[in-house]
């Protein structure tokens, strides 16, 4: 049930994109030379029209692996079972390297906010998130893949750090771990809190996916935005993180204001450049953020929305 | 559930409710729960998921209803968009349905509701309209369609032709679609007179289509898909209308079959049952 590094193919997929609605003509046209593409489960999992039949395309060239935003693994809702075996479907459907979703809560009594939202990290939390991962690696067939969300608050009650957390809770459920390293970036600036020390608490043998992103430094905060390329200081994390994670499966997300896919492209190749040493990383040890006067929307998800005006005509009958 | 659980219900309920409505939090209660930031209070730590919860889901319903958007204006949009978020936030995982009770809503909470119908303002039937077709689009957008599958030639039995899955049969106040694609075009349309209009929506080839019809179509297509038989429809609209049946039948045969089966109105139900 928990084997998922290692064997075959194992977590070292490469370099892979954000499968992102807006590239869907790209992609079919010219396969282009990426390792692995990333798609969002909720976008997929109940598709009758184009989306489904284009992933599965997809997937008939690339692996994939799915990632969702809705599973609410720390809600104090009951599980959606329901969710769960669309998710499997979907899942067996497209051969998924792995499923993967965030160590948050996205909603209570029935109300979903679409966002990923904190939890405190106590040894409450962690004894109802471990039984909540159990019953979903159950429902699923499959471990399940968890990844530290950008956080802006913290909580009084939390008497744990996010990776003694992240340990345990593989530890005890056998998950393994997607380490976004924007979000360690973010939310230790938000916290006040070194990244570096984060990285050398996270338990990096349970680590199979990376994810870089762009962030918006706000100079009181950071908010993780991912509309824009991935800063000097978050590459020079990701190079520790890919060491240490032994290679592991590196993704670039890329969700507001979407550019072509070749810029998404080119700079996610920026990682190879980084891991080889030749990148400005390498030479900007202090990095001056960039401080923007109107703060943009956090986890973005309209791009979870496809553009249908432009896939629709009116006819004479 | 025990008592950790408890507090972390409590938690959740309280933060969900801070974001819906941000104005029902006390900072007490927020400084009791959070920490500080380095650089921020508890409050503008909390504001930050604050903003960005409604900016979200409005920019998504910006971009499921964007022809309402274009008709109302931004501003004006907006005031409903975060209105209706916050009296009926989402109650699914996925955001395709964010929109689905927003032209149920629009119409509940007009501001001339408690107006006589007769003294109603026009525009927002109107818009009630135009919510409406868009939302129909947006869900056949993605719903199970028929692709990949045979399509009916010619020489199909009218007696294994019922409706395609992915078909909608509607009727609006306004000629919504031809505003709808006015919008799509880059134009900046008036708002269209009043007049009842009937369609079909369907997908095909991913793409989608809406096809003005009669009204007299639009009935007889409806009791299609309440028979699943076009001989035994026929022979019923025929009655209902007053026409003589082989008339019906002729204009069956020689007007609409072959357009609507070249347009993906039907499919056989020995390809879809099996």
């Amino acid at each position: 049930m928990t084997e998922l590094r290692g064997g075959a193919a194992g977590h070292r997929l490469g370099f892979g994109v954000g499968l992102r609605n807006q590239h869907f003509d790209h992609i079919l046209a010219t396969q282009p030379p990426v390792d692995w593409f990333e798609a969002i489960s909720e976008n997929f999992m109940d598709s009758g029209g184009r989306p489904r039949a284009v992933l599965r395309r997809i997937a008939e060239h690339y692996p994939v692996v799915l990632h969702g935003v809705s599973l609410s693994i720390g809600s104090t809702d009951p599980l959606d079972r329901d969710y769960l075996a669309r998710l499997r479907r979907l899942a067996d459907e497209v051969s998924a390297r792995w499923v993967s979703d965030h160590l948050c809560w996205t909603g209570a009594l029935g109300v979903n906010s679409h966002d990923l939202l904190p939890l405190p990290l106590n040894e409450e939390t962690l004894e109802h998130v471990s039984a909540r991962v159990a019953q979903a690696q159950e429902l699923l067939g499959r471990p399940l893949v968890l990844e530290n969300p950008s956080t802006y608050v913290r909580f009084r009650q939390s008497t744990l750090d996010e990776p003694a957390f992240l340990r345990e809770l593989s530890r005890v459920t056998g998950c393994w771990l997607l380490l976004d390293v924007n979000n360690v970036y973010v939310s230790c600036f938000n916290a006040g809190t070194d990244p570096l020390d984060y990285l050398n608490q996270f338990p990096f043998d349970r680590v199979v996916q990376l994810h870089l992103a762009g962030h918006q430094h706000c100079g009181t905060h950071i908010v993780d935005t991912h509309d824009r390329p991935v800063s000097s200081a978050v590459w020079q994390l990701f190079r520790q993180a890919w060491q240490r994670s032994e290679q592991a499966a590196t993704l670039l997300e890329w969700d507001g204001d979407v550019p072509a896919f070749e810029r998404v492209h080119a700079e996610l190749m920026r990682a190879q450049q980084i891991i080889d040493g030749d990148a400005p990383a390498e030479v900007e040890a202090a990095p001056r953020p960039r401080l923007d006067s109107t703060e943009a929307v956090s986890t973005p998800v309209a791009f979870l929305v496809p553009e249908i005006m432009s896939n629709s005509v009116v006819c004479s009958s | 559930m025990n008592v950790g659980q408890d507090r972390l219900q409590w938690l959740q309920r309280w933060m969900l409710g801070a974001l819906i409505a941000p104005d029902g939090v006390d900072a007490d209660t927020i400084a009791a729960t959070l920490l500080p930031g380095p650089k921020l209070s508890p409050s503008a730590c909390l504001a930050i998921y604050q903003r960005s919860y409604i900016l979200r889901l409005r920019k998504c319903l910006e971009e499921q209803f964007p022809a309402s958007c274009h008709a109302l204006g931004t501003t004006l949009f907006a005031d409903f968009a975060n209105e209706y978020l916050r009296a009926r936030p989402s109650d699914s995982y996925t955001l395709h349905e964010l929109g689905r009770r927003f032209p149920e809503w629009f119409e509940e909470n007009r501001p001339d509701r408690d107006q006589p119908p007769e003294r109603r303002e026009s525009w927002i039937d109107f818009m009630v309209d135009l919510a409406g077709y868009e939302r129909d689009l947006y869900r056949l957008f993605d719903a199970r369609g028929h692709e990949g599958r045979p399509w009916p030639d010619m020489l199909a039995d009218d007696g294994t032709l019922i409706l395609q899955p992915c078909l909608a049969l509607v009727e609006y106040r306004y000629p919504v679609a031809g505003y709808y694609h006015e919008v799509r075009a880059g134009r900046s349309p008036q708002f269209p007179i009043a007049m009842h209009s009937y369609a079909v929506i369907l997908r095909r080839d991913f793409r989608t289509h809406t096809y003005p019809v009669t009204r007299l179509h639009h009935r007889f297509l409806s009791l299609v898909e309440q028979t699943r038989h076009v001989p035994a429809s026929l022979e019923a609209i025929a009655a209902e209308a007053g026409y003589p049946v082989d008339e019906v039948w002729r204009s069956w045969r020689h007007e609409v079959r072959r357009p609507w089966l070249e347009a993906g109105f039907f499919v056989e139900r020995t390809v879809i049952e099996g």
